[in-house]
């Protein structure tokens, strides 16, 4: 392992330490803070509705990814080549974006219902947004001069978008896919505790009713760590992919 | 038929270019014959590179020009993918390794890509480049970068080559190299090859012909020919014939070069 990946951990885990500390030390009460071998050993005694729970998120998550990023990709390819369009449909949807995503949750929930449905559509807006601008800026990036290098050699629309404009615009799509990863955790989750029928969020929702707050802080724990390595395995994908930046 | 020999590869007559309030080229005269080798040199902001967009096909000049290739009248959109161009940065595809940066235009042009590969594979060694060809651009020195630029350009195989300071970038002793080693590849190929450079040195000593650009609007001041036995060797830069011939071109450059900075200062 690299050193930083070392200096991560041990940073972790001092803070880890610190908070473990400080709980038992103050003796906190468990709504302000529980020690950290409380919340790992609720997560350990609860692990049979964790770990569905956790698989169920997971799965809304991956999916609105898939679809955001798809759409996200399409319309930036859409709008690169189709130009006109721009004009029309950048404001429009600009003026979605503009307000935060969780703004329409109760919208999509009415919709799409209180299952599966719902929490992907969710995902997919959050992610679809962040995909698109940035791919949409990769693909405004590319140099006018390579693509007058294209055109000498005879290179049409559809040649330069593929073998110049799409690669080049990658590095960019990469980044805002990468950002994605943890948004569509978050927003997943959040739609969840808003009305859903299982999942990490609804497990929040449920344990702060019950006033069970180490439950909360166990379902933090696992959605953190989904999150990390969706991260992590995203950003492993783009450093093999994008090897030349 | 002694005619059709003798009809130039690129003509071009009354050629001007304005963009806006600016006009770059200005009655621009001259043509290539096939074959030959002719260099571009003048003062910068000339009007060189406008020049060499209209004969890329990139640029169409203003209405009145005349534009001929091979004896045929055109527009410059017309040679878009009929002369071979190569900018003035190498313009690589960061992604692309250096084989398959050196076919891009064959396969824009719809060549098998294994054929291609393979001829590239072949063209390695002139390029300097044997050994190279699993390379990315990012691993490779600004003058490999540069021969790989130059390989793409010959293995895009048009009658006419442009060459815009392709050498511009390189520092002072890889630039003579290069020189030395373009004018052996082209011995050997035998392409036509208009060349743009600012270095009068280079001009003289790549060229048959030095054509001396004014200040701007661009036009032709002087069409110089070069009559110095080929092959050329780095010595010739130091011959009678040499410094005379630089002689009469630099004193072209300097009028109009102190002609274009009077304008720029507004002084008299």
């Amino acid at each position: 392992m690299s050193r930083s990946t070392w200096r991560g951990i041990i940073g972790t885990l001092l803070v880890l330490a610190a908070w473990e500390g400080a709980a038992r030390g103050f003796q906190l009460p468990a709504y302000t803070l529980p020690a950290v071998s409380d919340i790992l050993a609720a997560a350990w005694r609860t692990r049979a509705a964790l770990i569905p729970a956790g698989w169920l998120t997971m799965l809304e998550a991956l999916s609105g990814y898939a679809v955001g990023s798809l759409l996200g990709i399409g319309f930036a390819v859409l709008m690169a080549v189709v130009t006109p369009l721009r004009g029309p449909l950048l404001p429009v949807l600009m003026a979605i974006n503009s307000v935060p995503v969780a703004a329409y949750s109760p919208l999509v929930l009415l919709w799409f219902g209180i299952g599966v449905a719902s929490k992907v559509v969710m995902v997919a807006l959050a992610v679809g947004f962040t995909v698109f601008l940035s791919a949409l800026a990769g693909f405004d990036r590319v140099d006018r001069r390579s693509v007058d290098l294209m055109r000498s050699f005879g290179a049409g629309r559809a040649a330069i978008l593929w073998r110049l404009r799409l690669p080049a615009a990658l590095p960019l799509i990469a980044t805002g896919m990468r950002v994605s990863t943890v948004r569509s955790l978050i927003v997943a989750i959040v739609t969840e505790m808003l009305g859903a029928y299982g999942g990490l969020g609804w497990i929040i929702y449920q344990a702060v009713v019950q006033i069970d707050f180490v439950q909360v802080w166990s379902a933090i724990l696992v959605a953190s760590c989904i999150s990390l390595a969706f991260f992590g395995l995203v950003g492993a994908i783009e450093r093999r992919v994008i090897f030349w930046r | 038929m002694a005619e059709l020999a003798d009809t130039p590869l690129l003509e071009m007559s009354r050629v001007s270019k304005t963009f806006g309030p600016v006009q770059a080229l200005n009655g621009l005269e001259f043509s290539v014959n096939a074959g030959e080798f002719v260099t571009v040199v003048g003062p910068s902001g000339c009007g060189k590179s406008t020049l060499f967009n209209i004969v890329a096909g990139l640029e169409e000049p203003d209405d009145g020009g005349i534009l001929r290739f091979k004896g045929q009248s055109c527009h410059a959109a017309e040679l878009l993918g009929r002369v071979s161009f190569m900018p003035q940065r190498d313009l690589l595809l960061p992604w692309r390794n250096v084989v398959d940066n050196a076919i891009l235009a064959n396969e824009i042009e719809g060549a098998n890509r294994k054929e291609a590969r393979a001829k590239a594979l072949a063209m390695l060694p002139e390029f300097g480049l044997a050994g190279f060809e699993k390379q990315y651009p990012h691993q490779l020195s600004g003058g490999m970068r540069q021969r790989v630029a130059l390989m793409r350009t010959f293995m895009f195989e048009r009658e006419l080559m442009l060459l815009d300071e392709p050498f511009g970038a390189l520092d002072a002793l890889t630039r003579t190299m290069m020189q030395r080693w373009l004018l052996d590849v082209w011995q050997r190929h035998r392409r036509t090859i208009l060349f743009i450079t600012h270095d009068v040195d280079e001009a003289l000593f790549l060229g048959d012909r030095v054509l001396v650009m004014s200040a701007r609007p661009g036009r032709v001041k002087m069409n110089c020919p070069v009559p110095l036995p080929r092959p050329r060797h780095a010595d010739l830069v130091t011959a009678p014939e040499f410094i005379a011939l630089k002689r009469q071109v630099l004193d072209a450059i300097e009028e109009e070069a102190m002609k274009s900075f009077t304008l720029s200062t507004g002084a008299h």
